[in-house]
């Protein structure tokens, strides 16, 4: 449904988008998450058409789009500053893209009020923009771009400005209206949680190149740098050396002893990378060993989040290794005392590189200097 | 007594706006009604000022050539200035190139009105600067009688008020969020749609109040009309007249005529578009 080739875009000076090169299947839902500057506007806006690019191809639909202007394209987009017509009512807002497309009058207000009906705006066709509250203009510039019933629709960080419980309502729609629409949909966001809930492909953005394309299963669980890994979820990531291979356990070499861990594609002995394990596999044992990783920590501090509870412990005054530990059994912890911890090697990840992003060193990115 | 106090600053605006523009308008109110015995007035009342003004066969040649040089000069600066407020708010991105800009729209008022004037004589003049360079570039062989003449005024007003039609568009302009227009254009919109849906609707109500300044700055200038448009005569010049010759009633009757035909003239170009758009929302 969309092909990117090689993308370039340029700032003046400033780079972009690095060349970058990505496909969306028809009737895919397809989320792009990073941090913000990292060129996701920047990307839909080329695919929109709105904004220019240096160099690569962008096809849609099978169609290069080089020089189709925005009004022929089979695209609809939702800004993310939501870009509401400010002078003009509720109604007129929604009814103005099938005005464009010459649709008739009767036409029109059935598929305005359908589109309402669905973003549960019902009755506010006239209103002015000014009087909707945060969440109904986002439903409004969502109903908008959605009544011209785009082949591919692009949403830029349509939910990232609402509050929490907002935010989880919305996913659900997203959702449901992904299954009924059965368009091609491309979300961007810079929340883990809407990436991994949402997507049926995640693509990991970083300073305007791809860390990483998956599905988000994928993504959480073999992540290819430690950028990837970060950007989706909490990781505990240790420097050190890969020392040998028992089969497809390679064994890491690290300031807290050897850690196991399972891990597809040829690492050579002696290559330096981080060794990954997420808090919540990072169990709190009782005396049967379970895990084949197994570490003894001081139980140093604790975050309180509710349903679980982020438990840090300092093994041997090098490390420290978090752990998510149901709140029901981190009661039982006493902050000072020292716990065995254990993983499964099969749940742990081995990153040869802090990104896409040549030169930067492992180190130094794990530990922020 | 402390919370009066706060109005106090208000008092030497309020004074000047009622000695300098309230007094003088209720005395001339007042006057329209006066009879009129020259040299002076008597003040028995009579509506014979405005039935002679409004009943004189000139008045509607006055009339029309007020309205139509005003309106004429707003709409040509409307066309003018639209454009050139579009791109200075849009395409020109260097804050550096705006204050130049900004500069040379505002060069012209460092001069004073006297010279600004005289100035025309050499610019327009039939050995002005205009004509010479059409005369040695071949495109005339006789130099074109500028002066004197209805094009003189109107180039003379569009210049010396443009800026006064560009400064509130810009002002409309620079607060439209440029991505609005990206979203016009995504939701299948043609370039000219673009423009008039979007950003001509939405720049409308700095255009009505830019339209309204030079609209008023025109009409009530009966100076440039006499020294440059060649004999064209105006409502302003015949309330001028009148003034000059001491027949104060008929003159503040003329004034009465011209400022109520304004103030309708105001109030439906306020009625077409909602103002305080450009400074509230």
């Amino acid at each position: 449904m969309i092909e990117v080739k090689d993308l370039v875009k340029y700032y003046k000076e400033v780079l972009a988008l690095n060349k970058i090169s990505f496909e969306v299947n028809e009737g895919e839902f397809f989320v792009v998450i990073g941090p913000s500057g990292c060129g996701k506007t920047t990307l839909m806006k080329i695919l929109a058409g709105v904004l220019e690019y240096n160099s690569g191809e962008v096809y849609i639909n099978g169609k290069n789009m080089k020089g189709v202007p925005p009004h022929k394209r089979d695209i609809s987009l939702m800004f993310e500053s939501y870009a509401i017509f400010p002078h003009m009512k509720v109604f007129d807002n929604i009814a103005f893209g099938l005005r464009m497309m010459g649709k008739d009058k009767d036409f029109i207000k059935r598929k305005v009020t359908e589109v309402l009906e669905l973003v549960g705006m019902s009755g506010f066709e006239n209103r002015s923009p000014y009087e909707l509250s945060g969440g109904q203009r986002q439903r409004l510039a969502l109903a908008r771009a959605l009544v011209v019933e785009p082949p591919v629709l692009l949403l830029d960080e349509p939910i990232s400005h609402l509050d929490y419980q907002l935010q989880r309502k919305m996913m659900e729609d997203f959702k449901v209206l992904h299954k009924k629409t059965g368009g091609t949909f491309v979300f961007t966001t810079h929340v883990q949680e809407q990436a991994l809930t949402l997507a049926d492909t995640v693509m990991v953005m970083n300073k305007g190149v791809i860390e990483q394309t998956g599905k988000p299963r994928e993504i959480y669980l073999a992540p290819k740098t430690v950028f990837a890994a970060r950007f989706v979820g909490d990781i505990n990531l240790i420097p050190g050396e890969v020392v040998s291979k028992d089969g497809d356990i390679y064994i890491v070499n690290t300031e807290i002893g050897e850690l196991k861990s399972l891990a597809n594609g040829e690492l050579p002995a002696g290559a330096k990378l981080a060794y990954g394990i997420r808090p919540e596999f990072v169990e709190v044992e009782n005396k049967t060993r379970v895990h084949d990783n197994q570490l003894k920590g001081k139980f140093d501090r604790f975050y309180y989040f509710g349903n679980y509870v982020e438990c840090i412990f300092d093994i041997k005054g090098k490390v420290e290794v978090k752990s998510a530990v149901p709140t029901k059994k981190a009661v039982d912890l006493r902050i000072g005392k020292e716990y065995s911890l254990g993983w499964n090697s099969n749940n742990a990840a081995l990153l040869e590189k802090p990104s896409v992003i040549e030169g930067l060193n492992i180190e130094e990115v794990i530990y922020g200097k | 007594m402390v919370r009066h106090t706060r109005y106090v600053l208000l008092l030497p605006g309020l004074v000047t706006f009622v000695f300098f523009l309230i007094a003088p308008l209720a005395i001339m109110a007042v006057m329209s009604f006066f009879t009129p015995v020259w040299p002076g007035y008597r003040t028995d009342l009579t509506l014979n000022n405005y039935v002679a003004y409004l009943t004189s066969p000139q008045f509607r040649i006055l009339a029309f050539n007020t309205f139509s040089t005003s309106l004429v000069t707003a709409f040509i600066c409307m066309i003018i200035g639209f454009p050139f407020a579009y791109c200075y708010t849009f395409k020109i991105k260097s804050e550096r190139t705006r204050n130049y800009i900004t500069m040379l729209l505002l060069a012209p008022f460092l001069i004073d009105w006297t010279i600004r004037s005289v100035a025309w004589i050499s610019i327009l003049g039939e050995r002005g600067f205009v004509n010479s360079m059409f005369l040695s570039a071949g495109l005339i062989s006789e130099p074109i009688k500028f002066l004197f003449t209805p094009t003189a005024l109107f180039i003379i007003w569009v210049q010396t008020n443009l800026l006064f039609m560009i400064f509130p568009m810009n002002l409309a302009l620079g607060r439209m969020d440029p991505e609005v227009i990206e979203a016009a254009k995504v939701l299948k919109a043609p370039p000219y749609r673009v423009f008039y849906d979007i950003v001509f609707k939405m720049a409308l109500p700095g255009v009505i109040c830019g339209f309204i300044f030079v609209f008023v700055n025109t009409i009530s200038d009966y100076v440039t009309p006499s020294l440059w448009a060649g004999g064209l005569q105006t409502l302003g010049l015949s309330v001028s007249n009148y003034a000059s010759q001491f027949l104060w009633p008929q003159a503040s009757a003329g004034g009465m005529i011209l400022l109520v035909a304004c103030i309708i003239v105001l109030y439906i170009l306020l009625k077409v578009v909602d103002i305080k758009k450009l400074v509230y929302e």
